[in-house]
């Protein structure tokens, strides 16, 4: 997937806002686990969820951790019924596919690597109407999944996505892949989009990326995702970390992850420091990009608790310029949820 | 009779008289993507060639803009205040940065004129 296509970043970001985008995001990783007790227990080591309250054809946003309780990946893992089997369906970063794999291939049995499929996102108000071909389509909800067909081939569609709009993924064998795009780019009220507008439009939904938000130092608890946790796993010591996160989710956490807001029009950039009035550094910007729909630069990061209701700045090119910390989202999710 | 040259770091230059008008190629808009900000140089403020006088910031990147040759600026493109991406869309016309009032006139000769300028952008895709 290039940055952007023909008309841009800006311009990708408000089709996805204002109708619908496309993005082939089929770098990234994904993997079937056939669900078996083994399985569970390996799978329970890393991800802090409790496998017997998993629904079948939910999704739900986790994480691979390390000893520490930081972040190996952040993922998506549903249970789905594919080729009449039951199975685990993870979609993981195509930047952590190195490591992920090779927590699958040292603990898990008989999985499936799906470096045959295509990964399609579908995103934007209008998607519900550009996938209508797929008759699942019409019974899922937000982080809802389920097999459905396509020329004759099995599909997973997911209602998921990540810029805060509706929209499907859905994993597609490659021998169809090109079918099922031609056919979704024939409705003109979907576009081509790049990674460009995949980032801004995630840093205006207020979400983390891995490699800024999340790495291994982090736990899920330090980067405000302590929602996503299954609360019940963190007594559990064969989870990874589980003492830290519980010393955590009971004690302080050091650092708030924030949005921020350019005041001039100065561009915040990833790993620009954030400093107090004294010129002492309490922080840093681990993403920033250019809102088209609120017009000023924004962006996501780590500061220093105690500072939280004070004056900040960044230094650019010399100059002293204040920061607003806002709250995220930025942009309200239009999420279709339900069911 | 106006004329016009190009520099090495993508920006075009047209002299009229001693007047010197600058702003950057269509190339370097390209290659910057979605500009949305122009961080115009100080009006009075003397420069000497290859100064970094300014900063264009896209979604991609901030970029330092250079005055390709001496002088003084004389004036900005205000219009670039309210709307960067006024670069993207007519970056050798409407869109130029700034003006100089020019003190070394031989300068532009070491300039590329059109045909050379598009001979080295052939030359650095390689």
């Amino acid at each position: 997937m290039p940055i952007n296509y023909q008309k841009g970043i800006l311009n990708e970001h408000l089709q996805v806002r204002e109708s619908a985008g496309l993005f082939d995001v089929s770098h990234m990783g994904q993997i079937l686990i056939p669900v078996d007790e083994k399985n569970i227990i390996s799978l329970s080591k890393f991800i802090p969820l409790d496998f017997d309250k998993i629904n079948f054809n939910r999704c739900y946003y986790s994480f691979l951790l390390n000893n520490n309780g930081g972040i190996i990946d952040d993922l998506i893992i549903s249970k789905i019924q594919y080729k009449q089997k039951d199975f685990f369906y993870i979609v993981y970063n195509a930047s952590r596919k190195k490591n992920d794999e090779e927590i699958f291939i040292n603990h898990l049995n008989n999985y499936i690597l799906l470096t045959n499929n295509s990964l399609i996102a579908i995103q934007g108000p209008n998607s519900e109407k550009i996938i209508n071909f797929i008759n699942e389509s019409k019974n899922l909800f937000f982080m809802q999944t389920k097999t459905s067909n396509f020329l004759n081939k099995e599909i997973i569609i997911s209602r998921t996505g990540y810029t805060g709009e509706d929209g499907f993924e859905i994993s597609v064998p490659n021998d169809v892949s090109n079918q099922f795009i031609e056919i979704l780019l024939k409705n003109s009220l979907i576009k081509l989009c790049g990674l460009g507008a995949r980032d801004s439009l995630r840093i205006e939904a207020g979400l983390s990326l891995y490699g800024n938000e999340l790495n291994e130092k982090i736990t899920p608890i330090e980067a405000n995702l302590t929602w996503s946790l299954h609360k019940s796993r963190l007594n559990d010591e064969s989870l990874n970390g589980s003492k830290i996160l519980t010393n955590q989710l009971n004690g302080k956490i050091k650092n708030l992850k924030v949005g921020l807001k350019s005041i001039s029009r100065t561009m915040l950039r990833s790993n620009t420091k954030i400093y107090n009035i004294d010129k002492n550094q309490i922080g840093y910007i681990s993403s920033g990009t250019f809102s088209p729909i609120l017009g000023s630069s924004i962006g996501i990061g780590y500061i220093n608790k105690s500072e939280i209701n004070n004056k900040i700045y960044i230094l650019i090119r010399n100059n002293w310029e204040e920061l607003n910390i806002v709250s995220l989202p930025f942009i309200q999710n239009r999420y279709k949820r339900g069911g | 009779m106006s004329e016009k040259k190009y520099s090495k770091d993508h920006e075009w230059i047209e002299i009229d008289n001693d007047i010197a008008t600058i702003g950057i190629t269509n190339h370097a808009q390209e290659s910057l993507g979605d500009i949305v900000f122009v961080e115009l140089p100080t009006i009075g403020k003397q420069v000497s060639s290859n100064d970094e006088v300014c900063v264009i910031e896209s979604v991609k990147a901030a970029s330092d803009i250079y005055t390709p040759i001496d002088g003084e600026i004389i004036e900005v493109n205000e219009k670039l205040n309210d709307n960067g991406a006024l670069v993207n869309e007519d970056p050798e016309n409407t869109a130029w940065i700034f003006k100089l009032k020019i003190s070394e006139p031989s300068q532009f000769n070491d300039l590329m004129t059109l045909s050379e300028y598009q001979e080295f952008l052939k030359s650095e895709e390689k």
